[in-house]
C-alpha cells in the first residue's frame, strides 16, 4: 500500500487525483494517512529543508512491511551539493527503502483557474509517480516520455501532456509487479 | 560444448591496468575494507575462510555486496586477476563527475565494437570506465533508442555508477543519481566551470580479445617460405602497389607485425584491419586481371592444389 502523508495543507481535489493516479500507476492500494510537522532539525539557514534529514526525522506513520510512505511538503527542499553544484531538488526518495519525500515548491503554481489546477495536479502526480518508482529501485530514465526521468531535464515539458501512469519500459512496470509479490 | 582453449603455463596472464586502487595481492585486503568487484558493485570485505571445493582445499576471501548483502568469495590467488580495486577517492570522482559534465564526442557507431569496448571498460576501466560507458550510452539515447542489450548495459552501468559515487561521496544512492543526472543532463541555462577531464584508460591489453597471428598480406600465399619460386610458377605480383609506393608484400607483413607488437592497444590493432577493409575491394578489382591472366599461361593440374595449401597454411598460422 502506498500511503501519502502531507506536511502541509494539500486541497482535498489534489489529494483525490493524486491518490487515483497511483494507484493506476502502481496498481496498489493508495490513501491520505495522515498530516505530520516538518522537522525543525532539517531546516537549513535559507529557509529550505535537507530532504535527507526530512525523512529520517519526520514522524514516521503506521506501516505493514511493505507499505511505501509518500510525504507531500510545500517547503523548499534541498540537498549536499556534488562536485559540479547543487541539483534542482524535488523531492528525494530512499532508494529501495520505504520513504519518499516531493515538494511543491518547484511547481508551477496551482492558481485558481480550472486550467492552472491541471496543470499543477499533474505535475505533482508525475513527480510522486517518480520517487515512488525510487522506491521500487528504479533508477532516472533517458525518455523524456519515461515518469523516471529527471524532474529537471530540459526535455521535461512544463505541461506533461502524456499518461501520467506510464513508464517508458516493460521491465520497469515488471519489476514492480515482481517487487510487489 | 567446445570451450576456450587452455592456457598455457608460460603464457603471460591478463593483466589489469595500472589504475589508482587496483588490489595486486589479497594480503593488501583487511576486514571492512571496501572494494569495488567489476560489474558486482561495492563490496565489504569479511574476511578469509578455507573451503574444499572439488577436493581441493581453498583459500577464499569473503565479500559481501553492500547492495543487498550477497557472499563473493575469491580465491586468494585469483584477487589479482579478478580485477579488484578500493573505492574510488573523491579527488577521482570530482575528475569523473567534470568527465560527465564536458561535452561528448560523437558516439561510435559500429555497435559490435562499441559494446565490446563498454564491455572491457565496465571490467577493467576503473569507476571512469563506467562514466565513460554511462555518457556514450546517454549520448547515444539521445540520437536514437537504445537497443534491447546496449539498454540493459547501460542500466547496469548506470547502477554500478551510482553506487560507487553514493560509496565515494557518502550520500545515500538516490542522491548519487542525481548528481550524475545533473552533470549528464544539466537545467537549462545551467553551466559548469569544468577542469580538463581525465584522459580515458587504454588497455594495454584487450581483455577478451587474445593476441591473434598476424594475418598475411592478401597477395602473400606463403609460398616463399615453402622455397618455390615465385617466377617459376607463375604467379602475379600486382603492380599496382609497387607503382604506389607502398612496401612489397613481404614487407606489408613485417611491417603489420611490427605495429600489433609495439602497440597492441585497440586504436592501433584495429585502424589496420579498418584500413585493409576500405581497400579491399580496391585490391581485388587489381588483383582480378592478374589471377585471371596466371591460368590463361599454363594449366598444370598440380599446381591448383598446390597453390591452395599454403595459402590456407598461412592464414591459420
Amino acid at each position: 500500500m502506498i500511503r501519502i502523508v502531507t506536511l502541509a495543507p494539500l486541497d482535498d481535489g489534489d489529494l483525490a487525483f493524486l491518490t487515483k493516479t497511483l494507484y493506476q500507476a502502481f496498481g496498489l492500494g493508495t490513501e491520505h494517512a495522515g498530516d505530520r510537522k516538518l522537522p525543525k532539525e532539517a531546516e537549513g539557514a535559507g529557509g529550505d529543508y535537507d530532504a535527507v534529514k526530512l525523512l529520517e526525522e519526520v514522524d514516521p506513520v503506521r506501516t505493514i512491511a511493505d507499505d511505501k510512505v509518500l510525504y507531500v511538503t510545500a517547503a523548499p527542499l534541498s540537498m549536499k551539493p556534488s562536485p559540479l553544484g547543487e541539483p534542482p531538488c524535488w523531492g528525494y526518495a530512499q532508494y529501495g527503502g520505504q520513504r519518499a519525500v516531493v515538494s511543491t515548491a518547484r511547481m508551477p503554481a496551482r492558481g485558481a483557474t480550472e486550467a492552472s489546477i491541471e496543470v499543477f495536479r499533474r505535475r505533482l502526480a508525475r513527480e510522486c509517480i517518480h520517487f515512488v518508482g525510487h522506491l521500487w529501485d528504479l533508477h532516472h530514465c533517458y525518455d523524456p516520455r519515461c515518469a523516471m526521468h529527471p524532474s529537471w531535464a530540459p526535455g521535461l515539458p512544463a505541461d506533461p501532456d502524456y499518461g501520467l501512469d506510464t513508464f517508458c519500459r516493460e521491465k520497469s512496470e515488471r519489476r514492480i509487479r515482481l517487487a510487489k509479490t | 560444448m567446445k570451450g576456450p582453449p587452455a592456457r598455457h603455463p608460460e603464457e603471460k596472464k591478463d593483466e589489469f591496468p595500472g589504475l589508482e586502487g587496483v588490489i595486486r595481492a589479497a594480503t593488501e585486503l583487511a576486514p571492512g575494507d571496501r572494494v569495488v568487484y567489476p560489474n558486482q558493485g561495492v563490496c565489504r570485505v569479511v574476511g578469509l575462510e578455507q573451503k574444499d571445493i572439488a577436493g581441493q582445499r581453498l583459500e577464499l576471501v569473503r565479500m559481501t555486496r553492500e547492495e543487498d548483502g550477497a557472499s563473493v568469495m575469491v580465491p586468494m590467488n585469483k584477487v589479482a586477476s579478478v580485477g579488484l580495486r578500493r573505492v574510488a577517492s573523491a579527488d577521482v570522482m570530482e575528475g569523473v563527475f567534470h568527465y560527465l559534465g564536458a561535452i561528448r564526442d560523437d558516439p561510435e557507431l559500429d555497435w559490435k565494437v562499441r559494446h565490446r569496448d563498454n564491455v572491457e571498460r565496465l571490467i577493467a576501466g576503473g569507476v571512469l570506465g563506467i562514466a565513460e560507458v554511462v555518457k556514450g550510452l546517454h549520448s547515444l539515447s539521445r540520437l536514437r533508442p537504445l537497443p534491447t542489450k546496449e539498454r540493459e548495459q547501460y542500466d547496469n552501468a548506470r547502477h554500478l555508477l551510482v553506487n560507487e559515487v553514493a560509496a565515494s561521496l557518502g550520500v545515500p544512492p538516490g542522491v548519487a543519481e542525481d548528481y550524475i543526472d545533473y552533470a549528464l543532463d544539466p537545467p537549462a541555462g545551467v553551466k559548469f566551470q569544468l577542469k580538463p577531464p581525465p584522459k580515458p584508460f587504454v588497455l594495454t591489453i584487450p581483455l577478451y580479445r587474445r593476441k591473434k597471428p598476424p594475418v598475411a598480406a592478401e597477395g602473400d600465399l606463403g609460398l616463399e617460405d615453402l622455397g618455390l619460386d615465385l617466377k617459376a610458377l607463375g604467379v602475379a605480383v600486382p603492380e599496382g602497389e609497387e607503382v604506389e609506393g607502398e612496401a612489397p608484400v613481404e614487407g606489408a607483413g613485417a611491417e603489420a607485425v611490427e605495429v600489433t607488437a609495439a602497440k597492441p592497444a585497440k586504436a592501433a590493432v584495429r585502424k589496420p584491419a579498418r584500413k585493409a577493409a576500405r581497400k579491399a575491394p580496391a585490391r581485388k578489382a587489381a588483383k582480378k586481371p592478374a589471377a585471371r591472366k596466371a591460368p590463361a599461361r599454363k594449366k598444370p593440374a598440380a599446381r591448383k592444389p598446390a597453390a591452395k595449401k599454403p595459402a590456407r597454411g598461412g592464414k591459420k598460422k
